[in-house]
């Protein structure tokens, strides 16, 4: 603590405490009768002092903070608070200052500084390695992806081709059917990723497409194949399956319900229902007593192992005309949005 | 399919998978068009269009000599007598002006794809503004988009 004397020509040091002797290290004949700007030195801020000095002229109480020089010329950082003393006239008759060496509290401030800079610089760099991280990781998505497609034009070529060089029958009929097959998957595939999105894909979108391919092939006035498909995001893992499951009960109704030039249509229709997505292909055809289907014949066997694969359930009933087919499959909370 | 029945479309097949390459040929020649020839790296297929200067030129980003497909469009669709289509798995390494091109068929394509795909182009070229409808598996350019919005309006 310090008082100093205002009236006193260059408001010298009348008074200090012990603490103050301490924090300095001077003596009271070193101090006494001097201005305390003896302790002042290179790194004291003179912008502080300015305010200090009108703030004190004004008779206002002054807080701050600025360095200060000890006796062996060594800095702290003076917290003082300096108050004017005033006799009953409200003249002012001293100033009483405190001071509190804040030089920890400043190195403190300071470390956590550093601290901070050297923590975002390793935030920016663990980013930054991140960042190029996900990029390789992204490159190597597309590349496995346009692999995944080329490859299967490459297979379904390859099938084409053989068909092509099959005698008509039994052999080329297979090719031909495991070609579309395969072309069925290959629309699964051109639907998944179209923009980042690497979980789910629009079956409307996809149900339409599948479709669009079977119908391209039709004589349009004699059968017709309608979709009705409740806006649906399925998970990625669904499609291909879906892709397989579709394409076989169109096509099969495509090949069995319109013999000797029937007319007739196929509707694939899919909703949502409390067991997850309802999903019914009928076709108005000669129906089940007319064709019934094969157990042991390939395409109603894939299409069993694929409805069990995606944990549904599979009714074959008589639609009076034609065939219903009623698939429920379930939906977990991932599995559609 | 177009009731509008076009004059066979002469096709320059750019592919460096030979199995697509073939099959294509045989696809494009049961659809009533004709094929000019397969090129399977960039420098060939400049070659070939430039002595065949085909009406359509079919052509994948992925090339024998790396993912010169956009270089191959940009040449090609230099010429005015010739639409070139990409037709790749790879379309994001189109660029935004599309080098040319008049669109993309997604790999895998289907048969259907391919046949409305090119019926769309023999529209164009006779110049016609066809139906965008059921062309799923191929999209326009942008540029391509913007002209068919602007005859359209």
């Amino acid at each position: 603590m310090v008082v100093t004397d205002p009236r006193g020509g260059d408001n010298p040091i009348v008074w200090v405490n012990g603490a103050f002797l301490a924090l300095t290290g001077y003596s009271r004949d070193e101090l006494y009768g001097r201005n305390c700007r003896l302790l002042q030195g290179p790194l004291t801020d003179a912008a502080v002092l300015q305010t200090m000095r009108e703030t004190l002229a004004a008779g206002q109480p002054f807080e701050g903070e600025v360095f200060n020089y000890r006796k062996d010329g060594t800095p702290f950082l003076n917290g003082m608070t300096i108050n004017p003393v005033r006799d009953a006239a409200g003249k002012v008759l001293f100033f009483f200052s405190a001071q509190a060496d804040m030089t920890d509290k400043y190195r403190l401030e300071t470390a956590m500084r550093h601290a901070n800079d050297a923590l975002e610089r390793q935030v920016g760099q663990r980013t930054a390695d991140l960042q190029s991280a996900l990029e390789q990781k992204t490159a190597l998505l597309h590349e496995v992806d346009h692999r995944v497609k080329n490859n299967l034009q490459v297979i379904s070529s390859l099938m084409l081709l053989k068909a092509r060089r099959t005698p008509a029958g039994e052999a080329r009929e297979a090719l031909q059917s495991m070609a579309d097959r395969i072309g069925a998957l290959s629309t699964a595939h051109r639907m998944l990723y179209p923009e980042g999105d690497v979980t789910c894909f629009d079956f409307k979108e996809f149900t339409d497409d599948l479709i669009a391919d079977l119908a391209a092939g039709l004589d349009g006035d004699r059968t017709r194949i309608e979709t009705e498909i409740e806006a649906l995001a399925l998970s990625a893992a669904m499609a291909a399956p879906l892709a397989l499951l579709i394409h076989e009960l169109a096509t099969n109704a495509l090949r069995h319900a319109f013999p000797e030039e029937r007319r007739g249509r196929i509707v694939v229709e899919a909703k949502r229902c409390e067991a997850g997505m309802r999903l019914v292909i009928e076709d108005d055809g000669v129906g089940l007593k007319a064709a019934p289907p094969n157990p042991a014949g390939f395409g109603h066997t894939l299409v069993e192992m694929v409805v069990r694969q995606l944990r549904g359930t599979l009714d074959w009933s008589d639609a009076g005309p034609g065939t219903r087919i009623v698939i429920t499959i379930p939906l977990s909370a991932a599995g559609a949005s | 399919m177009s009731d509008l029945r076009e004059a066979p479309l002469r096709i320059l097949v750019v592919e460096d998978e030979v199995l697509i390459a073939l099959e294509l040929e045989c696809l494009l020649e049961d659809l009533g068009h004709v094929s000019v020839g397969v090129a399977g790296s960039s420098t060939e297929a400049i070659a070939l269009g430039h002595r065949t200067a085909p009406d359509v030129a079919l052509v994948d980003i992925h090339l024998i000599d790396g993912p010169t497909g956009v270089e191959v469009a940009r040449q090609l669709s230099r010429d005015p007598r010739t639409t070139v289509v990409f037709m790749t798995a790879n379309a994001k390494r189109i660029p935004p002006d599309f080098a040319g091109a008049l669109g993309v068929i997604a790999k895998p394509y289907s048969e259907r794809v391919v046949a409305s795909a090119l019926d769309y182009v023999a529209q164009c070229r006779a110049g016609r503004t066809p139906s965008t409808e059921g062309l799923d598996g191929f999209s326009l350019a942008p540029s391509a988009q913007a002209a068919l919005a602007d005859r359209v309006q």
